[in-house]
């Protein structure tokens, strides 16, 4: 089994996927180590797949714009597989007149980096999707967001990398990391010690354990978020929605069926029993959540709910990045639940940085040691 | 299960064979030669093919298909299916219409 | 939140026997099932039982069914129906679709006992409707009172393969082959015995090349395979069949048990995906337990006691009995299930190959091979011997744990003695008188009376049918031997039918003497 590379990934998620692929694109040899047995079975599996730029924080804008504009569109094609990206718009709805400032404050900051989103009315949001409920009376409206299959997504950037030879081992949980002359050296994991010259920590919330061994804090916490899926329905609409308050978000997919995820208020508090389990409470409320917005859906049955664990960071935004103080060392964690769309410019960025030491888009703002105390 | 798999070990080329087309997951109609082309594209594990295929994500859940799709997996990889642990078992068991999911018996009425 | 002493999942044998345990020991319990009846497939299982006394035997599953839940509303455990157990969540808490709403219940214990499921196999066309699940075709006839199809291939050898194939004639379908892979019949001897006598052909080594039709089935087409399972080019046959009936075993649905969190395994010797477990259904959960086809496929009788044996451990587990009298309950279950895991067909002898009974008598090849004892092969059982004036014949010739002829015979001619297993012997001396409670009592249909020469020239055969309607006397017909071929002409004799025979109607056929140990069946024109 091969144990040295130039570039050592750590988690086989979507992030890890897309940077392997973007990294073997450039030439370089890459190890790839999944935790569990199962490559893309953290949040990359687990998501309600927006592909979106509205409602997000202005620091990770200009990446998840770059992507949009210049990876997603022929992501289909270049992956070989049906990323089933739809680019039509998301509606981000407000029901009060509380919903509509939080989501005016939204769409005014964004539109401060050149983001076209704006506020409309509730019959101009019917209009767009007249299948939603009178009870709607705003919505941001941002026509260049949408969504995507994050399943086919993350298993086709799997795919094409192991196919231009990168190497995935799963089932491979690592421990800690090591220093070796000053620089980032090895990979340890119960029964194997990999070696590279450059690692790259991408496991989501074990991220923070796996840079606790060289003295690195990255502060995150976790949230267990839910999704469900109904039977397929008939087509209704292809815009990706969410809310101002995040009860509900999701979208109809290609096969007909409508994924939804959710909220229930005691996220951050559910327990999990060593599985990632559902908790009795959640699916029940997205459902009431979701009636309230679309009626129509009432009949359509529920065939699947999943959970999915959230790494959180204090100020809402990612880790991404060079670790300067460990040379060779990389980070991108704590996407706080929205890690799917920015995935494929994580990638290609990091790729790139990793390759050359500079990037298209700045990743200043997304430093792992910006954390600061509020006095 | 949690055991270290090299996705790089050779499990040999593609074979296309003559019932290729023939229907294995019934509710979401993914066929023997579909199921076969994503394990040589990498889908080991019949979560990842679950993931990749939708096979058993259908109506049924995978009653009718799972023990087949783990045969043919197997085979592709040369192990024995008892080595492949099944999916995820997932609320809810049945399907169940959005409105009566959503509709929770309130606590006073089980007072009795 | 609802809070019960034990909550069973399924309404099956198991799970019933399981409640009612725990509720005689004083439980608050309440089983929830997802379908509209009780009983699980207990009701849809219109054959005797085998066993002894003490597993219910020569009772008819449904009125087993009927009996536990008699038992379960007479000690209080409360059955509620139409109730889909949608999750199985952390805290043992059971979310359940009740109506138009869900439900969420805590259990200090909870048994799983949700049974199997059946498995398919695919061929060419397997997706054509009129493919179906022998278990289904069981559905259908028996609680839905409605012919699966008219023309019927079944494939799979195994006990349910043989009695649904039993049950589609005695709903009037015509069984054209029973088919299976496998180079031996899998099930009971005398339930195949029953249905090659009745003129179904079997082919082993044979499986299904293709389900022939558009729109649904027309045809099917087998081949004869060899010992690695591969079609041996040449050897096909077709059939012309509108239904098509899978009996190729079950899996243990065990979801709710991973979906709880139990330590699960992979075990093809108990059908696939099952809960670790004890051997009285305790899984890596405290407090959560399993019982019947969940935890390990086997047949309604061990599941039943399985399901009693997780009853007592969840009494003693929530303090309602004291360890002392678990134990003493439990060393008695475990003997009655010992009893019933012995023999040919026990659990430690699957997939061997048994060449001499218990008694050391050479086996039936041809019962393996083509479904019937051969008449040069079954002179040799102890049960068929030869006397002056009417005795029994008793065509019992693989050791399985069941004994009620013996208690049948009030004359004392039947003995099986105290190994359950025992080939059944006519006991020297005895006289029989003729009472018909041996045929009837008989769950696999396997004695007949016999009166080798009535003196006239003829013999009469007394043997046991459930087929209607009833022939009337003297009605004519072609007396079929053991491998359903016609032997002779006969005439029906007398018909007797009595509640204590519990509907195995005694038919008596008149046929020329030397016909009198092969004539084993009547068919009308």
């Amino acid at each position: 089994m091969k144990k040295t590379a130039e570039v050592i990934i750590i988690g086989g998620g979507i992030i890890g996927c897309a940077t392997a692929y973007y990294l073997a694109k450039l030439g370089r040899n890459v190890i790839v180590l999944e935790g569990s047995d199962h490559i893309g079975n953290g949040g990359s599996s687990r998501n309600g797949g927006g592909v979106r730029q509205s409602g997000r924080d202005v620091r990770e804008l200009p990446l998840v714009m770059y992507g949009i504009k210049n990876l997603w569109p022929t992501l289909s094609e270049e992956l070989e597989v049906d990323c089933e990206y739809h680019q039509d718009g998301n509606l981000r709805l407000g029901k009060t007149e509380k919903h509509r400032d939080i989501l005016t404050k939204l769409a005014n900051n964004a539109r401060g980096v050149g983001l076209d989103v704006r506020m409309i009315d509730g019959d101009e949001v019917r209009q767009i999707n007249p299948y939603l409920s009178d009870e709607v009376i705003c919505a941001s409206w941002c026509p260049t967001d949408g969504h995507a299959n994050p399943l086919t997504t993350t298993l086709g950037y799997y795919k094409m990398a192991r196919r231009m030879g990168v190497t995935f081992i799963s089932g491979e949980p690592v421990r800690g990391l090591a220093v070796v002359r000053g620089k980032i050296r090895k990979v340890i994991t119960p029964n194997n010690v990999y070696e590279g010259e450059n690692v790259l920590v991408a496991a989501g919330l074990d991220s923070r354990d796996i840079l606790t061994s060289v003295g690195i804090d990255i502060p995150m916490t976790n949230s267990l978020l839910e999704c469900l899926v109904t039977e397929a329905q008939p087509h209704m609409f292809d815009q990706m929605l969410g809310t101002a308050e995040a009860d509900f978000y999701g979208h109809q997919t290609k096969h007909g069926s409508f994924v939804f995820g959710g909220s229930s208020g005691l996220e951050r508090y559910n327990k999990d029993n060593g599985m990632v389990s559902n908790s009795s409470k959640t699916a029940p409320c997205i459902c009431r959540g979701i009636m309230k917005y679309f009626p129509d859906l009432a009949n359509a049955k529920i065939v699947r709910t999943w959970a999915g664990w959230m790494d959180a960071s204090s100020d809402g935004v990612p880790s991404i990045g060079k670790v300067d103080e460990i040379p060779g060392l990389y980070v991108a964690c704590a996407f706080n639940g929205h890690g799917f769309g920015i995935a494929p410019a994580v990638g290609e960025q990091l790729a790139k940085l990793i390759t050359t030491g500079v990037t298209d888009v700045s990743l200043d703002e997304l430093r792992y040691d910006r954390y600061k105390a509020k006095i | 299960m949690n055991s270290v798999n090299d996705r790089t070990r050779d499990i040999g080329p593609f074979v296309p064979m003559d019932d290729d087309d023939m229907l294995i997951c019934r509710c979401e109609e993914i066929t023997k030669g579909e199921i076969r082309r994503a394990v040589h594209d990498g889908m080991w594990t019949l979560t990842e093919i679950r993931r990749y295929l939708r096979t058993g994500m259908g109506l049924c859940q995978g009653q009718t298909c799972s023990k087949l799709v783990k045969g043919i997996v197997a085979r592709e990889l040369g192990i024995s299916p008892a080595e492949l642990e099944p999916a995820t078992s997932r609320v809810p068991m049945r399907p169940i219409e959005m409105k009566i999911f959503a509709c929770e018996a309130c606590e006073e009425k089980e007072a009795n | 939140m609802r809070r019960y002493d034990l909550i069973v999942v399924g309404a099956g044998p198991s799970g019933l026997s399981a409640a009612i345990e725990a509720a005689k020991r004083g439980l608050k319990v309440v089983v929830f099932d997802e379908n509209e009846k009780p009983g699980g497939q207990l009701f849809k299982q219109i054959h005797k039982f085998f066993g002894s006394k003490e597993h219910r035997a020569k009772v008819r599953g449904f009125v087993i069914g009927q009996q536990l839940l008699d038992e379960a509303d007479k000690v209080g455990v409360q059955v509620v129906l139409n109730a889909t157990v949608i999750g199985l969540y952390q805290d043992k808490e059971v979310v359940v679709k009740i109506g138009e709403e869900v439900n969420h219940f805590k259990g200090d214990s909870i048994i799983i006992a949700t049974g199997a499921a059946e498995n398919m196999v695919t061929f060419k066309g397997w997706t054509l409707p009129g493919v179906i699940g022998a278990g289904a075709a069981q559905t259908m006839m028996n609680l839905h009172g409605i012919q699966p199809g008219k023309k019927i291939l079944m494939l799979g050898s195994g006990n349910v393969g043989l009695v649904v194939s039993f049950q589609l004639m005695q709903c009037g379908c015509d069984v054209v082959a029973l088919v299976d892979a496998a180079p031996r019949v899998g099930g009971y001897g005398v339930h195949a015995a029953k249905v090659a006598r009745c003129g179904v052909p079997f082919y082993l080594s044979h499986t299904i090349v293709e389900a022939e039709g558009d729109e649904y089935v027309t045809g099917v087409a087998i081949a004869k395979v060899d010992d690695k399972f591969k079609f041996i080019p040449g050897t096909e046959k077709h059939f012309d069949v509108d239904t098509i009936c899978l009996a190729v075993g079950l899996s243990p649905m065990s979801q709710l048990l991973k979906m709880a969190g139990c330590e699960m395994e992979d075990n093809p010797k108990r059908g696939g995906q099952v809960p670790i477990c004890d051997e009285y259904g305790r899984t890596s959960i405290p407090g959560i337990f399993v019982a019947g086809d969940v935890s390990g496929i086997e047949e309604a009788s061990s599941a039943m006691i399985e399901g009693r044996m997780a009853g007592v451990v969840a009494a003693e587990y929530l303090g309602y009995t004291d360890e002392t009298s678990r134990d003493k309950e439990l060393t008695e279950l475990t003997a009655a299930l010992d009893g019933l895991r012995q023999g040919m067909f026990a659990p430690k002898n699957r997939g061997k190959a048994i060449e001499k009974t218990e008694e050391g008598i050479d086996i039936s090849n041809n019962l393996l091979k083509k479904g019937f004892v051969a008449d040069d092969e079954i002179e040799r059982f102890p049960g068929v011997t030869h006397k002056v004036g009417i005795h029994p014949v008793m065509e019992c010739t693989q050791n399985i744990p069941c004994n009620p002829c013996q208690d049948a015979c009030k004359k004392g001619c039947i003995s099986i003695g105290n190994n359950i297993t025992s080939l059944p012997i006519v006991v020297d001396g005895s006289q029989c008188i003729n009472c018909g409670m041996c045929v009837a009592s008989c769950s696999g249909q396997a004695i007949f009376l016999v009166d080798e020469d009535c003196g006239d020239g003829t013999a009469t055969v007394t043997l046991p049918y459930e087929f209607l309607p009833l022939p009337e006397e003297g009605k004519k017909g072609t007396a079929l031997g053991r491998d359903g071929k016609p032997v002779c002409a006969a005439e029906v004799v007398s018909i007797k039918t009595s509640k204590a025979f519990d509907k195995t109607n005694l038919l008596t056929i008149r046929v020329p003497k030397e016909y009198a140990m092969k004539a084993r069946f009547i068919k009308f024109a």
